[in-house]
């Protein structure tokens, strides 16, 4: 399958202001905007300040494993383990501080090692002995559920201790009411942004989604990167389990592969703009996709829309997402279908 | 082109298709057997009661028939779970609160199937979108129509004579693994043996060629997706029958290990290459596996583990014994394709 017609060049939206009304972001903060407004009509109590912070509190764990997802499926990868990675950090950091009082300090240094190990396996196996990405997490999907199994033995997580509580609810302090989840993910959403933007990493990042082989014929270290790449999902996904016990105060065996955390984040990156065929990518449009979902089911949820038809709103959002993309490109014949 | 450059000699296709990962997965499937038969007690009670072991795990090989066809073209269907409970939801409403008779509604439901799939295809061969997001998005859209189809009490309680599909045996041979055998002869008889069938490698192996040589693709991948949808409705079908109820998430246990399945027998995720024999291994294997780990009293999840873990081993073993490095396979895999393709597709059947 070659790859056809010019690469993609970003366009450089700061000097063109129609290209930033167009770009996706514009859109889905604009379409956001919105359907706060429209809901908020309907109903006053969406726009209840507690409302508003439930929605983006809302939106972070599944940013956060999207923002990870973004890496991947930049490199053309795809990982569908980030559910239950998630799931065993949620599981094994909710258990050992209510069983051993594993401190907060504690917890975050053992889910992200968790998750870079977690993520290391998966990315020697895509580049060491170049199984395909989704044959790789579709194997480690199932290794890593059963490891959550393994670990909790059934048991789940009810509660949590305060200082857990507060990482997940709490503000930063009382002159500064922003829920400390939501600075977290603002933070990594600017780390990860700059690592693309500016670091010679993220650059090998889109070189490798654009062309493999050029990439490595340009000197680019294809098996370090992509290795680094799922580590980095790895542990992000790790952090969104911790946040999500935090944040909840549960956590069960079955967390994150029952949400289909793997599906919902691939819609996410989708929704957000970034091209399943690599090469290029929105940190920012994946972060505004995930409040976007959540804006949308929660005003779903005050219209009194039954919640069946919420699944089936997000298929037609990923299919709008994904069709005006290949609308706006110009006929490209040879893309694979 | 890799694929090229590891072709075997012309006079090599003279040996029969069966390739070497195909008798690795008989010799699999027969080491497999034979331990869980001589280590674990109440595994071998008979050979129909291995045979009867069958309708445990056939729902699933059933999805993997029909996916082979779309992975040979390069694509993937995820939707195939909620076409299967979509299927199965669809035939017990029409049944119960239309009044059909099964003989009628399960036509119907299978039909219904093949048009969901016929819309997957539509929708990835008109927007030129991979098929991994339309079929995601499908898959919700989905899985929403089946839930309010089923309402709070989905239907069930079928006859017997409709149930004997999932649980029944004629002369001691399941009625599964019969509908499952002979839908294996005929998809591999299509895949190997008519138009349709080579131009579905074709794609796989190379689309632009296929173009260039006249194939129209659009109807090939349409084609496909509609076999796909198929036979998961048929798997929706054969699950109402096995439980005697239907559920709107009852398939969604199905698409995991059926892709699993499909890519232990060695088809090509990238397509064009694969056969339907080593799927249909594929499927005992991983089908005994399981049963095995579960009548030797392991948990669900410890044998959803090991099948993860075999997949990985397998696929791995698969890689390294092939030989070649990544560097070399990513260029082959991206390169332009060289003018005059060497490539008879019956190659690819390697």
């Amino acid at each position: 399958m070659p790859l056809s017609g010019p690469p993609h060049v970003p366009a450089r939206a700061g000097r063109d202001w129609r290209a930033l009304l167009e770009s996706r972001e514009a859109i889905l903060i604009a379409a956001t905007v919105l359907v706060t407004l429209i809901a908020g009509l309907l109903n006053h109590d969406f726009l209840a300040v507690s409302n508003l912070r439930f929605m983006v509190l809302n939106s972070v764990v599944l940013g956060l494993v999207a923002l990870g997802q973004t890496l991947v499926i930049i490199t053309k990868g795809i990982d569908l383990s980030v559910a239950p990675v998630l799931g065993l950090a949620a599981v094994v950091s909710g258990l050992l501080a209510t069983r051993q009082g594993l401190p907060l300090w504690g917890a975050v240094l053992l889910v992200l090692a968790l998750g870079a190990v977690l993520g290391l396996i998966n990315g020697a196996l895509v580049s060491s002995i170049s199984i395909p990405p989704i044959i790789v997490t579709l194997g480690t999907y199932s290794l890593y559920g059963g490891l959550i199994f393994l670990y909790s033995g059934g048991d789940q997580v009810n509660s949590v201790p305060d200082s857990y509580a507060h990482f997940g609810n709490g503000v930063l302090a009382p002159w500064f009411p922003v829920p400390i989840p939501i600075l977290v993910l603002l933070v990594i959403m600017l780390a990860v942004w700059f690592l693309l933007a500016h670091l010679p990493f993220g650059r090998n990042i889109l070189a490798i989604g654009n062309n493999p082989a050029a990439a490595h014929h340009a000197g680019v270290p294809v098996k370090h990167t992509l290795t680094s790449a799922y580590i980095i999902t790895g542990m992000l996904a790790a952090l969104a389990g911790l946040i999500y016990v935090c944040y909840t105060g549960s956590a069960t065996a079955t967390t994150g592969t029952g949400d289909h955390f793997e599906l919902q984040s691939i819609a996410t990156v989708l929704i957000g703009g970034t091209a399943v065929a690599g090469g290029r990518g929105s940190v920012f449009g994946t972060v505004l996709g995930s409040t976007f979902l959540s804006v949308i089911l929660t005003a779903l949820v005050f219209l009194h829309v039954p919640a069946i038809w919420y699944s089936a709103g997000e298929g037609l959002m990923i299919l709008i997402a994904v069709t005006s993309n290949s609308l706006r490109r110009t006929a490209t014949p040879g893309r694979s279908a | 082109m890799t694929r090229a450059l590891r072709e075997t000699p012309v006079t090599a296709r003279r040996r029969p298709r069966v390739g070497g990962w195909e008798l690795a997965l008989v010799v699999l499937l027969l080491a497999q057997l034979l331990f869980f038969s001589l280590a674990v007690s109440g595994f071998y009670d008979g050979v129909s009661g291995l045979l009867n072991v069958t309708t445990n795990f056939l729902p699933f090989g059933l999805v993997a028939l029909g996916l082979v066809p779309v992975i040979l073209t390069g694509g993937i269907d995820l939707s195939v779970g909620s076409i299967a409970g979509f299927s199965a939801v669809l035939m017990a409403v029409l049944w119960k609160h239309f009044g059909l008779s099964l003989g009628v509604a399960v036509p119907l439901a299978l039909l219904a199937g093949g048009l969901l799939g016929a819309l997957n295809g539509l929708l990835i061969t008109r927007t030129r979108t991979e098929p991994l997001i339309i079929t995601l998005a499908t898959s919700f859209v989905f899985t929403s129509v089946t839930t309010a189809m089923a309402g709070a009490e989905p239907p069930s309680g079928f006859p017997d004579s409709f149930n004997a599909l999932g649980t029944g045996a004629l002369g001691g041979v399941p009625y599964q693994l019969i509908l499952f055998a002979v839908l294996a002869v005929v998809i591999s008889l299509l895949i190997t043996r008519t138009r349709f069938g080579r131009s579905v490698v074709m794609v796989g192996y190379n689309r632009d060629a296929t173009r260039y040589s006249g194939i129209d693709v659009d109807r090939t991948v349409l084609g496909v997706y509609v076999i796909s949808g198929l036979m998961a409705a048929l798997a929706g079908v054969v699950l109402a029958a096995y439980y005697s109820a239907v559920r709107s998430d009852m398939g969604d246990i199905l698409l995991l290990t059926a892709l699993t399945m499909v890519v232990l027998g060695g088809v090509n995720i990238f397509g064009g290459e694969g056969s339907v024999l080593g799927a249909v291994l594929a499927v005992l294997i991983l089908g005994f596996l399981r049963q095995g780990l579960l009548i030797a009293g392991f948990s669900d999840m410890v044998t959803t583990m090991v099948t993860g873990a075999i997949l990985l081993i397998a696929i791995t073993a698969k890689n390294l014994l092939a030989g070649g490095g990544f560097v070399a396979r990513l260029q082959a895999r991206f390169a332009r394709p060289v003018p005059p393709a060497p490539s008879p597709p019956e190659n690819a059947m390697k």
